[in-house]
């Protein structure tokens, strides 16, 4: 008679679930503040992460999430990653109708299970699972509920309890549970200005609740990493794809990293390394090795990914590189490491975070932070970076994908964290010299050079190896202010040894001047108009950002009809602010002939919120000047 | 006579010479193919296919009779770096029943020049994947070794498929060019197909037939008990192959272009359609022919037909919903309502339902034949003479000839004053003959209840109307402070409400100021958001320091201020497809601007009134001045939808002399 009072239990649930009105669902129970510019309502997100051993950690996920429209449908988030390592032991959802009443029930096999190989990846075995759920009313209310377990215990996921734009959180929950025996830790970051509370925070036990954030709207020049809350979390001892570490700091890591996943990565056959001995030849200095070494490498081989099992971590042998002429970051990078070893030339292989905007590794937080590899040459007291997922890059040239950021060097004697390249704002340089002419009707003839370097030869270099179309579409959209536009010839000089690109151009276009009755007007700036977007903000609340500074030098000398005499032309202008100085200068040569110069030059910096409006302000000028109209008067 | 056996020969000699020139057989790539640095004809090219040959032929099984098997042997050479992509091949195919496709690849090899000997890497099985995309598909792909500038790579892969009625499709041009490209049918006399080829190039075509013989075990029945082995009676059967071998030489890469359809409409191919099978001792059976015919079997389906006739378990409902609406007018409007706004599409296309229109209903989500089927139905309940029209989306491409595969989408036509009202429930901001723009794609096919079909146009007729109108005061500080009202209708309007209804206001203010050379925006009223009945309309007020110049005491300004047009469309020098659209647009101006005290008008810009030949465009431009006010009306119209390309550069010139005028300035002075 003991079993009665438990299946008594067991079937009053039931019946509570199968009722399933829950009126904490009403979407009127959530506050106007939350609602405002929000497109759904984060009532509840709880993760619980349950890390029961060195080789095992379950994540469990509950999310109750309210989508006001349709903009709104990517906060519900369902989905989950799976491979060899790590499996979806649960996953549901339920939607509930804006009063709260059930709607549907959605089990694990009604989720779509899809193979996670995107554009850039020709082959992975990762796959994930999916909900895919049309709405049939608005707003409406997503109980999602899903179990992770995986091996991969050095991969704890980072909270972000703020993690899309437009979205209001009414309450955001992690719970961490661990043996004190692991070593584990954590960092907090950007929590100030907003509401997070640390419930928990003991030898075995972490516990945050976020509550009542308003809806972020996107603003541009927003430095991201910067603004927004996160926690990040480590193991000393954990495990990555079936290997055991135990690691406290980047110095360990990189040891481990060294000795686990790198060693006896890196053999070559013996006819390559003869190769490699032949190519190099007399030269000893190590750099002028290296580079050609580099240049063996790009012209033997492509950026091919294809991600299998421990593939996400450890690089492909050296030898299968050789043999197959392709690989992935990891393997073009160690591969490249292999080469320079044949000739004794030490290199190290560094791991990154990879984006335009820039993002670091932090040096006093071990956990795995990277998503691209570079190789890394010590120079001196310095070091050269090469990327070696490119065939065109010159040596050493890092762009805006890996510069300026701290980085993992793993050396043999342990891991390091340096500082890649940083692009002077004065060396990001474009300097345009030409000359154009217009005709009496205002028809415009010229031709321009442009010599790009610094991180500006990167959006240029690329130029080069488009096909014609776009490169005449990329042309057509530089010089937007001069309509009727025609390219009559284009010549580029890659300079690689000095990084610098050269643009040669020609161009025509009927009607640039722009005649009523006797007089003709045009901007005498047409070649290098200003047109990055200030757009004015209301009620900004970040900071903002200018990545990277820049220098632009103009020279340009224009010839005038000769039925034409100058009626008027545009003063001089001089404006100097905190974020930059611009500077423009009208010579009249002679009667025919007027010399226009230009500079502008924009800092890197990081400002508050309230120089932002001082920042647009200051662009407006800037464009306002770029487009200086001069009048001609046609002569008696 | 003579000349014309003359001209035989030689063409025959030239044809043997060259196809001599280069040995199309794998494993035999030349020196001089490998030595080439640049395509001889496109010296942009990255890649270039250097043959191409395929077959497809049909394959005898014992267990499930004839299955399709297409073998393609390529050779591509790479030029540049950016090429490499071709060096990657991807196959999907079906897997989602008991009788699956399958593919194979094999041959695999680059070919590279080292100190002037040819080297061979082979493609093994790690550059060799197979990928399981989800339940029904999967992928193989293969990733070629050692590719380096200069490689040449040959592959060949084989396609196996059960499914005789989805014929493979043979492209004859890429995005890079093709050397030669071949491609041979041999289909037994039991299967006919209709052949139907796309594009501008015309391969030749040389026919011929072959004789066949399959063997046919039939394992006899009764055989004894106790016989070791068992019986079978050997049948020979023979038939006759058509074959039709079908070539091209130096295909041009397809070009990219803007405000084209689809690129696929234009690329030449070659499809297969099955209209009949008749295998021996058995009936005829006849597929699609005609589009009657196409029609029929679509119509006769269970997904379809029968799906279309279910009305029990709507009628309750739209008799009550019905109940007090007087006009057909607004019944109808009615009926479209209720299905837009209780049955979500689930966003997939196709032209049969999925799980049924009475489950979609119950469920309220459905795909788009659950969705426009139940329209139709409540339609026909109401009294009213609709119909389904069977249409191709413009993702789709054009259905050139007669195919089932040719539709992917289904609509609504109902018969509303003598005249055909098109209505798509898919899309909540749609109106009556206000399609959502995939659905606008040349001619659909409208199914009767007899199962007759006449073809229907997609294209609208309607004009999608943009009125501005905008009042100016200038101040002699250069200041423009103003106020705008603006309406759009039909086409104009779905598309402003898809785009901007959801956008967070402030971020929709943001994006129109900038939009519009930073102007600071007040008093931001929008009305009819979800009146789709009447044009939506945006009224504010406005103010800008930069639409003015103040040169020399001078003042300069162009009365559409932001407004005017800056770019012109058509960027590129010449065309090759036609020009599309979408629908015909109106879009008019009227402005009043008044000038600041102390000054008068020095210049205005010249009235114009210009259109392009055969009334595609038109645009007018009227000014005038009274005392301190200028008045400008503006009216530019599109009245064609396609425009063939030959009339490209007038249509671009056309588009210039507008822009030229919208931005033209007037000219004040102090007095």
């Amino acid at each position: 008679m003991k079993i009665k009072p438990l299946l008594l239990i067991i079937f009053i649930s039931i019946t509570f679930t199968i009722k399933a009105q829950k009126s904490e669902y009403a979407t009127l129970l959530i506050s106007d503040s939350l609602k405002e510019n929000a497109n759904a309502i984060v009532r509840l997100s709880q993760i619980d992460i349950t890390i029961s051993s060195q080789r095992s950690m379950t994540i469990g996920k509950k999310r109750v999430i309210t989508i006001l429209n349709e903009k709104g449908l990517s906060a519900i988030d369902a989905v989950e990653n799976y491979n060899k390592k790590t499996s979806v032991k649960n996953i549901e959802a339920l939607v509930f109708d804006s009063f709260g009443n059930e709607i549907k029930k959605i089990k694990r096999k009604d989720f779509k299970d899809q193979s996670a190989v995107d554009g850039s990846t020709l082959f992975s075995d990762s796959r994930y699972v999916y909900l895919d759920y049309t709405p049939i009313q608005y707003p409406f209310t997503v109980v999602y509920e899903s179990e992770i377990e995986t091996s991969n215990t050095a991969l704890i996921p980072q909270w972000l309890p703020l993690n899309n734009y437009f979205v209001g959180i009414e309450k955001s929950i992690l719970n961490v549970n661990y043996p004190d025996n692991l070593g584990f830790k954590k960092k907090e970051f950007n929590f100030s200005g907003f509401n997070i509370q640390k419930t928990i925070d003991t030898s075995t036990k972490l516990s945050y609740t976020a509550t009542n954030i308003v809806s972020q709207k996107l603003e541009n020049y927003s430095p991201i990493s910067i603004v927004f809350p996160k926690v990040m979390m480590g193991l000393e001892h954990f495990n990555l794809e079936g290997e055991d570490g135990s690691v406290k700091n980047w110095k360990e890591y990189g040891n481990w990293f060294f000795e686990k996943i790198l060693l006896g990565t890196t053999e070559l056959g013996e006819e390559t390394k003869a190769k490699i001995k032949t190519l190099v030849g007399k030269e000893t200095d190590p750099i002028s090795k290296a580079k050609i070494v580099y240049k063996y490498m790009q012209e033997k081989t492509r950026y091919v990914s294809v991600q299998v099992g421990i593939g996400g971590f450890k690089p492909m042998l050296a030898m299968d590189v050789d043999r197959l002429g392709y690989g992935d970051c990891k393997a073009l990078s160690n591969y490249t490491r292999a080469l320079l070893s044949v000739v004794d030339v030490p290199s190290y292989y560094t791991e990154l975070y990879g984006s335009n905007d820039k993002m670091d590794i932090q040096s006093d937080f071990f956990s795995i932070q990277g998503n691209h590899v570079i190789l890394c040459i010590p120079n001196k007291e310095n070091y050269i970076w090469l990327e070696c997922t490119s065939q065109d890059d010159p040596f050493g040239y890092q762009g805006t994908f890996t510069d300026d950021r701290n980085v993992l060097v793993i050396k043999p004697e342990g891991g390091e964290i340096v500082r890649t390249k940083l692009y002077e704002d004065s060396g990001n340089t474009q300097i345009s010299s030409g000359t154009y002419s217009l005709s009496k009707e205002g028809d415009f003839s010229g031709k321009i050079t442009i010599v790009s370097e610094g991180s500006q030869y990167n959006q240029k270099a690329v130029l080069e190896n488009l096909p014609p179309t776009e490169r005449e579409a990329h042309y057509k959209k530089y010089w937007a202010n001069i309509s009727n536009l025609k390219i009559n010839n284009i010549a580029f000089s890659n300079d690689k040894e000095n990084v610098r690109l050269t643009e040669k151009t020609e161009i025509n276009a009927v009607n640039y001047g722009n005649i009523s009755g006797d007089k003709m007007m045009f901007a005498l700036n047409a070649y290098n108009q200003y047109t990055e977007n200030v757009k004015r903000i209301r009620n900004r609340k970040n900071p903002f950002e200018i990545q990277r500074g820049f220098s632009d030098t103009d020279e340009i000398t224009i010839v005038l009809p000769q039925e034409f005499t100058i009626e008027f032309l545009p003063s001089n202008f001089d404006l100097k602010s905190k974020f930059g100085d611009y500077k423009t200068e009208f010579i009249k040569k002679d009667n025919g002939t007027i010399i226009y110069k230009r500079n502008l030059f924009i800092k890197k910096g990081f400002y508050s919120k309230t120089d932002y409006d001082e920042y647009r302000l200051f662009i407006e000028q800037v464009s306002k000047n770029d487009n200086a109209k001069t009048i001609l008067t046609k002569k008696l | 006579m003579k000349t014309t056996t003359l001209l035989s020969t030689f063409f025959l000699m030239v044809f043997v010479l060259t196809t001599n020139a280069q040995e199309f057989k794998l494993g035999k790539v030349s020196m001089a193919e490998l030595k080439e640095k640049v395509h001889p004809k496109d010296s942009t090219a990255t890649a270039a296919v250097l043959y191409e040959k395929g077959k497809t032929f049909f394959e005898y099984k014992q267990d499930y009779g004839f299955q399709l098997c297409t073998e393609v042997e390529v050779r591509i050479k790479m030029y540049k770096k950016e090429g490499f992509e071709y060096g990657n091949k991807m196959i999907s195919y079906y897997t989602g029943s008991s009788y699956n496709e399958s593919v194979r690849f094999a041959n695999a090899v680059t070919y590279n020049l080292v100190n002037g000997n040819i080297e061979e890497t082979k493609l093994k099985s790690e550059g060799e994947f197979v990928e399981k995309v989800n339940e029904n598909w999967e992928r193989k792909k293969i990733t070629m070794p050692n590719l380096k500038e200069g490689s040449v790579i040959e592959y060949k892969y084989v396609i196996k498929s059960p499914y005789v009625s989805t014929f493979p499709e043979w492209n004859f041009q890429a995005t890079i060019p093709i050397n030669y490209t071949e491609y041979t049918t041999n289909i037994p006399e039991y299967y006919n197909y209709k052949v139907y080829k796309k594009g501008y190039l015309i391969p030749k075509e040389v026919k011929k037939q072959l004789y066949q013989s399959i063997v046919l075990n039939t394992k006899i029945a009764g055989a004894m008990v106790g016989q070791r082995q068992p019986m079978f009676s050997a049948e020979t059967i023979k038939y006759t192959d058509n074959q039709v071998v079908y070539s091209l030489e130096n295909v041009p890469a397809i070009k990219l272009e803007a405000y084209v359809n689809s690129l696929n409409n234009y690329t030449t191919s070659l499809q297969h359609e099955l209209s009949s099978k008749k295998m021996p001792n058995s009936l005829p059976e006849f597929f699609s022919e005609s589009w009657e015919d196409v029609v029929k079997v679509i119509y006769e389906s269970d997904n379809f037909g029968t799906e279309l006739k279910k009305e029990s378990f709507f009628e309750g409902d739209i008799d009550k919903l019905l109940v007090g609406i007087p006009t057909k007018e607004e019944r109808i409007i009615a009926i479209f309502d209720y299905v837009k706004n209780n049955i979500k599409w689930d966003g997939s296309e196709g032209i049969y339902c999925a799980k049924g229109v009475k489950k979609a209903y119950q469920e309220r989500v459905g795909n788009v034949a659950e969705i426009n089927l139940i329209l139709t139905a409540m339609l026909r309940h109401a009294g009213y003479d609709a119909n389904p029209v069977l249409v191709s989306t413009r993702s789709n491409g054009i259905a050139l000839f007669p195919s089932r595969a040719a539709f992917n989408y289904i609509i609504a036509a109902v018969v509303f004053e003598n005249d055909l009202m098109l209505l798509d429930a898919t899309e909540k901001y749609s109106m009556p003959n206000v399609l959502p723009f995939r659905d606008l794609n040349w001619l659909g096919r409208l199914i009767r209840k007899d199962g007759t079909s006449v073809a229907v146009d997609l294209t609208p007729k309607a004009v999608s109307k943009e009125n501005t109108n905008m009042n100016l005061v200038l101040s002699s500080d250069g200041v423009v402070e103003g106020k705008i009202r603006r309406q759009l209708d039909n086409h104009e309007a779905l598309y402003f409400r898809q785009k901007n209804l959801l956008t967070n206001k402030d971020s929709y203010l943001e994006s129109l100021e900038n939009e519009n050379n930073n102007i600071e925006i007040n008093d931001y009223v929008r009305d009819f958001e979800l009146n789709l009945s009447k044009p939506i309309m945006e009224t504010y007020s406005f103010k800008s320091s930069k639409a003015v110049e103040i040169i020399n005491g001078k003042i300069y300004i162009s009365p559409m201020l932001f407004l005017a047009t800056k770019e012109n469309p058509f960027k590129q020098e010449v065309r090759e497809y036609p020009i599309d659209f979408g629908y015909p647009t109106e879009s008019t101006y009227s402005i009043n601007l008044e000038i600041p005290d102390g000054y008068a008008v020095e210049s205005l810009p010249k009235t114009m009134n210009i259109a392009t030949g055969e009334n595609v465009g038109a645009f007018k431009y009227n000014i005038i001045n009274q005392g301190n006010r200028i008045r400008v009306s503006i009216t530019g119209s599109i009245n064609e939808v396609v425009v063939p390309s030959d009339f490209y550069q007038s249509l671009k010139d056309f588009f210039q002399q507008m822009i030229d005028k919208e931005n033209e300035k007037i000219v004040l002075v102090k007095v």
